[in-house]
């Protein structure tokens, strides 16, 4: 029977529970919901919110490193903690919040499988107490780019035809869900999927009781169903990040995928942008090129139109890569 | 005076000396006590009637009248998600038992007035005010 490639960066409610006093550990809730930490969690367990905490508050992106580093300090969290984070929803959140500890080269860092959800049928107890260490010293590297794509590299990559998903639900992929009647629209302008990806709803990593599926039925939708390579370069996107880092999280730790990326732009930004090419409907459509507005001094790798056709409906997704230019490696099967 | 107007001073008030902790309480405390679904709304609720599609997580509102012909709002929160819970029983709590064009002018900014908006960044207040637009324009129908 196969297991995780990385099984190190899960740990279960029953480790978790005996390491709550353990000064090398730190147990990070992380919620789309802030009121569940404050209503009752894991004895002992800091907050840390992925849009107060960790987003900048006047661009749209990630806090920078000295902000960082203060806020694993006030965390009472040092270089060598390990940090272990658990969330509602499956773990969507605390899975971001791994991915951004990740994006500043936190090196202990693991999901308490099954999250808030799995704590809760196992019937151990909430503390509504409120939790504070003492501050520790931090120093952050550098943000680590190999964990993240920017919008013009998915532009790249997508063109390429090289592994994309959008983990988003088939409405949001198809075009349909925008907004209702009578309300603002609150996200993207546009609707439907990035050319060539492959939409696998996030929630078919995760079993009933919150907890990832095992290695083999992930295993048999990525590899055996999809034919994704784990070699290939491959790239995740949602609507704002969360949910793909989830398949992030399973891809690369769960899966051994060499190379994945959080897209954390995201449809919100793909969504709005001007001449970006887009489909609408189930197909996930071939590698498009489309000009784009050139920058000063852009990268040379945007090219004027339609080299590449459509990949024909017919064609098992996700596209076959076009060379591997982004990492490196040459497309090679598992 | 027990307006809508003025409970919704009040709880503007209430929140006002809070911190961002002490608002989230707050929350959970409201959110405790907003009543369960009445059975005759199970139906309607499982044919997904009354649901705010801009929430996450699954919501239900009707806006209706009570037997003396007041305000009344009856809402289903799913409990993974109090600080919405919070937000309704707060809510119903300010135009129950009002004229219904008094509930229809519950503020539109009153998420920023409670002084959310800062606790729950944006993204999660765009939900409520989704939330606050719906009430507002139910019972502005019902008026």
């Amino acid at each position: 029977m196969p297991s995780y490639v990385h099984p190190e960066v899960l740990v279960s409610t029953d480790w978790v529970a005996e390491h709550l006093t353990d000064p090398q550990v730190r147990i990070v809730e992380s919620d789309e919901d802030r009121a569940l930490y404050v209503q009752g969690h894991i004895p002992g367990a800091v907050e840390i919110d992925w849009q107060t905490d960790l987003q900048d508050s006047v661009e749209r992106d990630y806090i920078d490193r000295e902000a960082f580093e203060k806020l694993c300090a006030e965390k009472g969290i040092a270089n060598d903690t390990t940090v272990v984070f658990y969330g509602d929803k499956s773990n969507w959140w605390a899975c971001y919040a791994f991915w951004v500890f990740k994006l500043y080269g936190h090196e202990n860092c693991k999901i308490m499988n099954g999250g808030r959800k799995r704590w809760e049928l196992d019937g151990r107890p909430w503390s509504s107490e409120r939790v504070s260490y003492p501050a520790a010293a931090y120093t952050a590297p550098e943000q680590d780019a190999s964990v993240r794509a920017l919008r013009d590299e998915v532009l790249k990559h997508q063109k390429a035809g090289k592994q994309l998903l959008d983990v988003r639900s088939p409405e949001e992929y198809r075009g349909e869900r925008m907004h209702m009647p009578d309300y603002p629209n609150e996200g993207a302008v546009r609707g439907g999927h990035i050319p060539g990806a492959v939409n696998v709803p996030w929630p078919l990593n995760c079993q009933e009781d919150g907890t990832f599926k095992e290695a083999r039925d992930l295993e048999k939708l990525y590899i055996k169903e999809l034919k994704m390579k784990r070699r290939s370069p491959t790239i995740a996107y949602c609507r704002i990040g969360e949910r793909s880092s989830l398949t992030w999280f399973v891809l690369k730790y769960l899966l051994g995928f060499g190379n994945v990326r959080n897209y954390d732009g995201s449809w919100l930004e793909w969504g709005n942008c001007v001449r970006v090419p887009i489909v609408k409907g189930e197909e996930p459509g071939g590698p498009v090129s489309r000009p784009v507005p050139a920058k000063p001094a852009a990268a040379p790798s945007v090219q004027p139109a339609a080299e590449a056709p459509p990949a024909a409906a017919s064609e098992p997704p996700p596209a076959p890569p076009a060379g591997d230019g982004l990492a490196g490696s040459p497309p090679i099967g598992d | 005076m027990d307006g809508v107007a003025a409970r919704i001073e009040e709880a503007v008030e209430e929140f006002a000396d809070l911190d961002g902790r002490e608002k989230l309480e707050l929350l959970v405390e409201y959110a405790a006590g907003l009543p369960p679904l009445p059975s005759a709304y199970e139906a309607r609720k499982a044919a997904a009637e009354g649901r705010i599609h801009e929430c996450q997580t699954p919501v239900f509102l009707w806006t209706e009248r009570d037997a003396a012909g007041g305000a009344m709002l009856v809402a289903d929160v799913a409990p993974e998600a109090p600080t919405v819970k919070g937000y309704v029983a707060l809510l119903a709590a300010a135009v129950a038992g009002r004229p219904a064009e008094e509930a229809a002018a519950i503020p539109e900014d009153f998420v920023e007035r409670l002084g959310l908006g800062e606790v729950l960044g944006m993204l999660r207040a765009r939900g409520l005010h989704a939330i606050t637009a719906r009430i507002r324009r139910g019972f502005a129908e019902a008026a």
